[in-house]
C-alpha cells in the first residue's frame, strides 16, 4: 500500500487551474522530488496534502485512508509533518523550546488537560527533543533564542521542529531557499543524514537541480497544474519533454 | 544482587512522587509562593498603617484589598492577551457575571464567602466556555469586537429586562455576605499583631485566595500550557502544523482566564457588598486591558502591580494627593502615566523591573 496517494485531485483559484488532475503515489522508504517552473502549483499540492487548502475535487489518502476531511492538526498527528519554505519558528522561545513544542504534540496528541502538570515532569517530551537538537546540529545553541540564530540554523531548526513531531511522511518546501551556498550543503548534508539514519519518506520541493537530482529515488515533474514526467533522476535528466517545458532546452 | 537496596530505594522515592503526584512542588515555585506570601503581609501595614510611608502615600486598608482583587483580574487577563496573544474586549462579562452570580447566591442560597466565590467562578467558567466558543472562531479585531458585543449583550440584558434579578439601573443590592466558616465577621480586625500587619479578616480571605491564584498561574505557565499558549502567540500557523489543536488551546486559555475573572468578581461583591451595573459595562474590560498592558503583558507580577498603580491613580490622585489641584485631572494624569510608561518602557513597569534587575545581576537570574 502507498504511503501517500492523490487521486485526481484538482484546485481552481477562481478561473485559474492550479492543480490539474493530479495523482501521485509516493511508496513507504521512498523519496520524491517535485520540480518545476514557478507557477507549475508545487506549493499548492503540499498546501493540499497539508489540507492548509481545500481541493475542489478528488481525493487524497495517507496510510489508504482519506484526509480531505481532516484538519491540518489532524494530518500532522496521522504523521504528514512539514517544513515551510520560510522559517517559520517560534522566534521568541529558546530553540529547546522549539523543539519541545514539536515533541509535545507528538508524544501527548493535539490537545491535553495537563495544565497543572510542571514541564519537568515531561520526561518523554525532553528526550525528544534533545534528539532531534542533536540530529540537526543545534544542541549546542539549545539555550539560545531563535530570533538570535543566523538564517541557515534558523532554517535548520525549522526542519528539527519538523523532524521532532516524529512523522512517517517529511514534505519539503524548498529547505534551502535564500540559503547561502555553504548553508545549502550543510543542508543536503543534513537531509542525506536524515534520509540514512530516520529512514523517513520525504516528498522534497526544490529549485535547486543539483540538490535534486542528487537525493531523489523519484522525480516528478509538475508544469501548469500538470503532471507532464514522472521517473528516475537519470529518466528525467533525458526526457525531451521536460527539458524543452522546464529546463528551457538547456542541456543538463 | 548488589545494586537492589539502590533500585528499592529509587522504587520508594518514585511512589512518594506519584502519591504527591501533580501537587508537588517544583523548580522555583517554593520560591515565588513564598515571596508572594511576604509582600502580601507586608503590603496593606506598609500602605495604611506604617508611619510616615503610609502618610506619605495616603493608603487605605479597603483600597489595598481592592487593588489584590484587580490584581487577580489582571493576572488572568494576562493569560489571554499577554501569553495567548488574544485581546478580549469583553472580560467584563465575566467580572460582572461573576459578581451577579455570587450576589444573587448570597441573597438566595448560602452567604458564606467561600461558597460565594464558587459560585460566582463557575458561572464565569460556564459564560466564558459558551463565549469563548462563540467569540474564537475569528482572529484579531474581529475576535476583539466579538467579545465586547457579546459583553454589552450582557450589560443591556441585566439593565432592564433582568431587572428583577439583577437591579437595572441601580445595581444589585440585595448581597447578604456572612461570616466567614460562620465565626469570622469579614469586616472585623484581625487579632493582635495580625490585625497591624494584615488588618481585616475580608484582606487575610482576598490574600489567601490572591496567595492560591499565583500559585496556579505560576503552575499553569509552567506547564505545557504555558509552551503552547506562548507558540500560539510567537506563530500560530506553526503550531497547529506540529499537531496541535490551536483552536481548543485558545478556548482552553479564555476560560481559564474567565476563571481569574470570576474568581476576582466574585471577591469584588464582598468587598463592596453591592454590584454596580458599571461592572458588566465595557470600561470595565477596558480597565482591565490598560492595568495588564501598564504592569507588562506576559508576566506573572506584572499584571498586578499594573492593577495597583491604576487603583491608586483612581481612588487617592483623583482625591487631591499629593496636590488639591490635581483631583479634577485626575483621568489625565492616569492617561500620562500610561503614554509615558508605555513610551520609555514598552513592555510595561515590569518589564522595566526586569531590566533594572538584568541590569544589577549582569543577566543572570
Amino acid at each position: 500500500m502507498a504511503l501517500l496517494e492523490t487521486e485526481n485531485l484538482v484546485k481552481e483559484f477562481g478561473g485559474l487551474v492550479a492543480t490539474d488532475d493530479v495523482n501521485l503515489t509516493v511508496e513507504e522508504d521512498e523519496r520524491v522530488s517535485i520540480i518545476g517552473p514557478n507557477g507549475a502549483g508545487k506549493s499548492t499540492l503540499i498546501n493540499l496534502i497539508t489540507r492548509r487548502l481545500d481541493p475542489t475535487s478528488g481525493d487524497i489518502r495517507f496510510k489508504g485512508e482519506s484526509i480531505v476531511d481532516r484538519d491540518p492538526h489532524e494530518v500532522v498527528q496521522m504523521g504528514v509533518s512539514k517544513s515551510f519554505q520560510t522559517a517559520s519558528i517560534f522566534t521568541n522561545l529558546t530553540v529547546r523550546e522549539n523543539a519541545e513544542i514539536a515533541a509535545l504534540a507528538a508524544e501527548h496528541g493535539s490537545f491535553g488537560f495537563k495544565f497543572l502538570e510542571h514541564h519537568d515532569s515531561l520526561t518523554g517530551v525532553h528526550e525528544v527533543a534533545r534528539d532531534t537538537l542533536d540530529a540537526v546540529g543545534l544542541l549546542s545553541q539549545a539555550d539560545r533564542t531563535a530570533s538570535e540564530l543566523p538564517y541557515g540554523d534558523k532554517r535548520r531548526l525549522e526542519i528539527g521542529i519538523a523532524l521532532a513531531a516524529e512523522p512517517d511522511l517529511l514534505l519539503m518546501d524548498e529547505p534551502t531557499a535564500g540559503m547561502s551556498p555553504e548553508e545549502t550543503e550543510a543542508t543536503v548534508d543534513l537531509v542525506e543524514e536524515v534520509k540514512q539514519e530516520l529512514g523517513l519518506t520525504f516528498v522534497l520541493i526544490e529549485h535547486d537541480m543539483e540538490i535534486v537530482f542528487s537525493i531523489s529515488d523519484r522525480i516528478v515533474v509538475l508544469n501548469r497544474g500538470r503532471v507532464i514526467a514522472e521517473g528516475t533522476p537519470d529518466e528525467i535528466r533525458g526526457d525531451p519533454e521536460v527539458q524543452e517545458a522546464y529546463l528551457g532546452g538547456v542541456d543538463l | 544482587m548488589s545494586d537492589e537496596p539502590a533500585s528499592a530505594s529509587e522504587t520508594d522515592t518514585s511512589a512518594v512522587a506519584d502519591m504527591i503526584g501533580i501537587w508537588a512542588p517544583r523548580g522555583n515555585e517554593v520560591r515565588v509562593v513564598a515571596g508572594t506570601a511576604i509582600i502580601l503581609g507586608l503590603f496593606p501595614f506598609v500602605f495604611a498603617r506604617m508611619p510616615v510611608l503610609s502618610g506619605l502615600l495616603q493608603g487605605y486598608q479597603s483600597l489595598a484589598t481592592l487593588i489584590l482583587i484587580w490584581g487577580i483580574f489582571a493576572l488572568g487577563f494576562d493569560l489571554l492577551l499577554g501569553y495567548t496573544g488574544l485581546l478580549s474586549f469583553g472580560h467584563a462579562a465575566f467580572w460582572g457575571g461573576a459578581a451577579y452570580a455570587a450576589g444573587v447566591f448570597s441573597q438566595q442560597v448560602s452567604g458564606s464567602p467561600i461558597l460565594m466565590v464558587a459560585a460566582g467562578t463557575a458561572f464565569a467558567v460556564l459564560l466564558a466556555w459558551l463565549l469563548g466558543f462563540l467569540s474564537l472562531r475569528r482572529g484579531g479585531i474581529y475576535f476583539a469586537i466579538l467579545t465586547l458585543a457579546f459583553a454589552q449583550m450582557l450589560f443591556y440584558m441585566s439593565s432592564s429586562p433582568l431587572a428583577s434579578i439583577t437591579g437595572g439601573e441601580n445595581g444589585f443590592t440585595g448581597v447578604e455576605t456572612a461570616e466567614l466558616f460562620g465565626i469570622f465577621g469579614l469586616e472585623s480586625d484581625l487579632p493582635a499583631v495580625l490585625g497591624l500587619l494584615l488588618g481585616t479578616w475580608l484582606y487575610l480571605f482576598v490574600a489567601i485566595i490572591t496567595l492560591l491564584c499565583v500559585a496556579l498561574a505560576y503552575r499553569i505557565l509552567n506547564s505545557p500550557y504555558g509552551m503552547v499558549f506562548r507558540a500560539i502567540r510567537e506563530n500560530e500557523q506553526r503550531a497547529e502544523f506540529v499537531g496541535l489543536n490551536v483552536w481548543r488551546y485558545r478556548l482552553m486559555s479564555f476560560i481559564l482566564s474567565g476563571f481569574f475573572a470570576g474568581v476576582a468578581g466574585s471577591l469584588f461583591v464582598i468587598h463592596g457588598s453591592y454590584v454596580p451595573l458599571a461592572s458588566l459595562y465595557w470600561t470595565t474590560s477596558g480597565e482591565v486591558v490598560i492595568m495588564t498592558v501598564l504592569g507588562g503583558t506576559g508576566s506573572l507580577f506584572g499584571p498586578i502591580v499594573g492593577a495597583g498603580v491604576y487603583l491608586y491613580v483612581e481612588n487617592i490622585v483623583s482625591g487631591g494627593h499629593p496636590f488639591d489641584f490635581i483631583a479634577p485631572f485626575w483621568h489625565l494624569i492616569l492617561g500620562l502615566v500610561f503614554v509615558v510608561t508605555i513610551w520609555v518602557f514598552p513592555r510595561g513597569i515590569w518589564g522595566f523591573v526586569r531590566d533594572v534587575r538584568d541590569l544589577v545581576t549582569g543577566g543572570e537570574d
